[in-house]
């Protein structure tokens, strides 16, 4: 393993943990999602640089996609999202 | 060095610059289509200008197409996401007009 | 049914069955308990002190967290070391599908010939409970007679008007440009599950992603135009029956030594490896439905 690909995945992984803490502390549901959003595209390129392809392209379509349109979804079902017309 | 890897690494050395700028952009302003314009600028001429790089260093006729693909898709989907978070903003806020008028 | 009535014994079951004894019982509890005295420390912790309370249990949700967190780690310490030639888990199981796995399943694409072709009673166990979860949202957020009401019916109203043709224009020729590539490339992942990587389950969500794309960017009526409820539960339980079908005819001819295997073809074409492909297809189906159908039922409550 090459010096650059290791300080890569030290960013990455710092940068997983500082989004893994986000999405606890902030209060707004809507950022949470966001964040958890950026949360699964991390997770994705660091399992590809764990040689594991199947997984990364399973996260990202999950992770990134459906998965924060169905919170999305429910945050609109229980009248969550502020600021919006659901108010 | 051959002239072909200069090339591409002042193409890439551009487009990461350019994504500093809008990153700097996006933290700098303050109100969200300011912000948006920033981020645009990033997502369009900062990702051509990395992937022209890499497409000038490509020896695969495949992944060049690839890269391609890529500056494609980024370049309808971004543009429509923008469109849409700009539409949105003007639909629910209520100091819209305030704003432009005190600008 | 009165509560001092004398009842024969089959009055009594009958009541039993019905669960009216329980009912009667559950009132005649609640009107005759006392609230049971609680010790002194206990009362700091009862459910009518939540509000005053609240620093405690928010200390108390962390000192749980740290105390979790804390085991974790110490169980991951005494783990082996990530990626070692030595670790347990590189045991002759590992080593027989490394070794004979081109052999015996004539998947290139290791991981698939471990999901659906060793292990595929597993990945039939998912399929079903991707399709038990699906289930279950039309059980509790399907639209019909019982599950109505007005301000939903308003709200679905207003979106109806903001599908309409001259408001999204934008979206819709961008949706039309890029959700066909999408789904292409879902099914792209799908039929190459056994030659690169990839599979069911992610070529599936991929095209669940792009189904979902295509409903949000033309509302949900385009949408009915080709898939309904019907297609919807049609699809779902001919693949279900499909895998299984063709993992009992594995089972059963393999187990038995019939001999009547399929043949697994040349390792690397796109018709090999026996059943993966057509197994590949079937979880695939099922997993764009699925996450299909989810956001159908979270938005309108109809598929």
């Amino acid at each position: 393993m090459s010096t650059m690909s290791t300080v890569i995945q030290v960013i990455l992984v710092l940068f997983l943990i500082a989004s893994a803490i986000g999405v606890s502390v902030t209060g707004n549901l809507f950022m949470a999602v966001i964040i958890f959003m950026g949360y699964s595209s991390i997770m994705a390129i660091i399992w590809l640089f764990l040689e594991s392809p199947d997984l990364a392209i399973t996260e990202a379509a999950v992770g990134a996609g459906v998965d924060s349109v169905l919170f999305f979804l429910t945050l609109k079902k229980v009248h969550a999202l502020k600021g919006t017309r659901e108010g | 060095m051959s002239i072909r890897e200069i090339l591409a690494a002042v193409c890439i050395i551009l487009g990461i610059l350019v994504f500093c700028c809008s990153i700097l952009g996006v933290y700098r302003l303050k109100y969200v289509l300011n912000r948006m314009h920033a981020a645009a600028l990033g997502d369009t001429l900062g990702l051509f200008l990395v992937v022209l790089g890499l497409l000038i260093l490509g020896k695969d006729m495949f992944h060049m197409l690839k890269y391609a693909l890529i500056v494609i898709f980024f370049w309808v989907s971004s543009p429509i996401a923008t469109h849409m978070i700009a539409k949105v903003e003007l639909l629910t806020d209520k100091d819209y007009e305030e704003r432009m008028r005190g600008k | 049914m009165a509560l001092s009535e004398k009842k024969s014994f089959w009055q009594k079951l009958k009541a039993w069955i019905d669960g009216e004894e329980i009912l009667i019982n559950a009132d005649k509890y609640i009107s005759t308990r006392e609230k049971p005295e609680l010790p002194h420390f206990a009362k700091h912790f009862s459910t009518e002190n939540v509000r005053s309370n609240k620093k405690l249990y928010r200390l108390m949700s962390v000192f749980v967290s740290l105390v979790f967190i804390g085991i974790m780690l110490i169980t991951v310490t005494h783990l082996p070391t990530f990626g070692e030639a030595s670790n347990p888990s590189n045991n002759e199981v590992a080593e027989r599908y490394l070794e004979q796995g081109i052999e015996e399943t004539g998947a290139i694409n290791f991981v698939a010939g471990m999901i659906l072709d060793y292990r595929a009673f597993d990945t039939f166990g998912e399929s079903n409970v991707l399709f038990l979860a699906v289930i279950c949202v039309v059980m509790l957020l399907k639209r019909d007679s019982k599950n109505i009401s007005a301000a939903e019916d308003q709200e679905n109203a207003e979106d109806d008007v903001f599908d309409m043709e001259d408001l999204k224009l934008i979206l819709k020729k961008g949706s039309k440009t890029i959700a066909p590539l999408v789904i292409l490339y879902g099914i792209y992942v799908v039929l190459n599950g056994h030659l690169s990587p990839g599979g069911g389950f992610s070529g599936g969500s991929i095209i669940g992603a792009g189904l979902i794309l295509y409903s949000a960017a033309n509302g949900q009526k385009k949408m009915q135009t080709f898939f309904t409820f019907r297609t919807f539960t049609l699809i779902s339980v001919a693949c279900l029956l499909t895998y299984c079908g063709c993992k009992s005819y594995s089972f059963f001819t393999g187990a038995n030594h019939v001999g009547y295997e399929i043949p697994k073809g040349v390792p690397g074409a796109i018709l090999s490896s026996g059943f993966i492909l057509p197994l590949n297809i079937c979880v695939g189906l099922i997993v764009a439905c699925t996450m299909y159908g989810f956001y159908a039922l979270f938005t309108k409550g109809e598929i």
